[in-house]
């Protein structure tokens, strides 16, 4: 498979691609750690299941967006069959980009007034 | 502790599915993925209640089957050309992409591939059949409904057989097979001899290579003595098919039938109410489809209701659902029984 080096070849992330990338975006992460900060992102939305996690992580290690990580971040914790993974400098970009289009959609939906205000605003009726 | 043990349980099923995938991809992420499942499976007792249980399992099954057919997919578009895999990629992503747009997932989506997922293993893997006769009583009564595994005696080549425990047919096993004079019609019966056994009836007793036999799971309602139905292989009976007769002729000697290679020789449990090899000859080996392993649904109702489509019958399953339905046969497992010796 040919990587692209052109982040927008990869847009639009699925949501479990995208919320895999922005658990790693802190730190670097094993499968369950990845499951849990997604679930946290989310207010519980989106669980991911193994099958779903593995799935995408196979296809990001593919393009190059994930590499696996040799360090041992925490020793404490740490099960050889835990494997570690690790945003790839492409990946940030690709994330970025994702968010900047997801960012582009959210203020064209404001401009058409579309977008909720946050719930603790609204004082009143239009 | 009742959730730890639901717990082992999850694991050890989740074990199981982790065979659906690819292998590539077993291989690459199966242990990670078993040790997933274990540390979601252990948060999961934190959290008490059946219900959540009930919920995580739904999610994980779901999980499950999109993936692996996923997965399965992405495995077979490796293989393919490369302009053909194009195709193929672009058929299968805008599936998949039906399945994703939204959050919660597509419902359509989601339900095509539970239906695919059951058509393949309704077709290929079990399959589920009504026993509209009484032949095989007491061990299967009119009414079953039974699920047969349809790869328990694949042949030893195929590509089931590396998936499933394989053996061959023995003496004693419940089998269904196409029947030989029309093969659009499943029966189900008893193996009694297998190739090389020299069989004879003494006064509905079976005596198999020179062996009398006590025979646990047989019925007799009929006291008479009816020569050609107790004592085979007499002379054939007025009701002796055409593949029975092939059978007098060419394989009886010394009044003991001797099954050929490649057949086998069955009856009914219900031995004077059951038209078995004993009036149409032979089951050849590959007529045979499998074994039944459960049934799953016991209606108390006469043949004729099991042998169509009747409105009727509809109607009165609607109407008597709770008090026709036979519950203490429902989930029984018709088992292979070996018969003794008698001394």
């Amino acid at each position: 498979m040919s990587k692209p080096t052109n982040p927008e070849d990869l847009l639009p992330l699925t949501p479990p691609v995208f919320h895999i990338l922005l658990a790693l975006a802190e730190e670097e992460r094993h499968g369950y750690g990845i499951m849990q900060d997604v679930a946290r992102q989310t207010n519980d939305a989106l669980q991911l299941g193994p099958g779903t996690l593995y799935g995408c992580l196979k296809r990001m290690l593919a393009a190059g967006m994930v590499e696996e990580s040799d360090e041992r971040p925490d020793p404490a914790l740490d099960d050889e069959r835990r494997r570690y993974y690790r945003m790839t400098a492409l990946g940030r970009r690709v994330v970025r980009a994702e968010a900047q289009r997801l960012a582009d959609a959210v203020t064209a939906a404001k401009a058409r007034r579309l977008f909720d205000r946050p719930r603790a605003g609204v004082t009143g009726g239009v | 502790m009742p959730q730890s043990i639901l717990m082992r349980w999850f694991c050890r099923a989740y074990l199981v599915l982790l065979y659906a995938y690819p292998r590539e991809f077993r291989l690459q992420f199966g242990g990670e993925m078993q040790q997933l499942f274990r540390d979601r499976c252990r948060q999961m007792t934190r959290t008490p209640g059946l219900w959540h249980w009930l919920r995580f399992a739904m999610q994980s099954a779901a999980d499950w089957m999109s993936t692996m057919f996923q997965e399965r997919m992405a495995a077979v578009r490796e293989l393919t050309v490369q302009q053909c895999a194009h195709k193929t990629f672009q058929v299968v992503r805008t599936v998949w992409s039906a399945g994703r747009q939204t959050q919660p997932r597509g419902f359509v989506a989601e339900w095509t591939m539970t239906l695919i997922v059951f058509l393949f293993a309704t077709t290929t893997l079990v399959q589920a059949y009504v026993v509209p006769t009484g032949s095989m009583e007491s061990t299967v009564m009119i009414g079953d409904h039974m699920l047969v595994d349809r790869v328990a005696y694949s042949d030893p080549g195929s590509w089931e057989s590396h998936l499933l425990p394989y053996r061959d047919v023995q003496r004693g096993d419940i089998v269904c097979f196409h029947y030989p004079e029309d093969v659009r019609q499943i029966y189900v019966k008893r193996v009694i001899g297998i190739p090389g056994d020299r069989i004879h009836l003494e006064n509905k007793q079976v005596v198999r290579n020179g062996q009398r036999l006590i025979e646990s799971y047989t019925q007799h309602i009929d006291p008479r003595d009816e020569p050609y139905r107790d004592d085979f292989p007499q002379a054939p009976g007025w009701n002796t098919t055409p593949r029975g007769r092939d059978m007098f002729a060419n394989h009886v000697r010394d009044g003991e039938l001797i099954v050929p290679p490649g057949t086998l020789f069955v009856m009914g449990d219900n031995r004077e109410n059951s038209e078995d090899s004993r009036y149409w000859g032979l089951v050849p080996r590959d007529y045979v489809v499998g074994k039944p392993v459960v049934i799953y649904w016991s209606y108390d109702a006469p043949t004729a209701d099991f042998t169509g489509w009747s409105f009727d019958h509809m109607f009165d399953v609607v109407t008597h659902f709770f008090t026709k339905t036979l519950w203490d046969r429902t989930f029984t497992v018709p088992r292979a029984r070996q018969a003794e010796v008698a001394q």
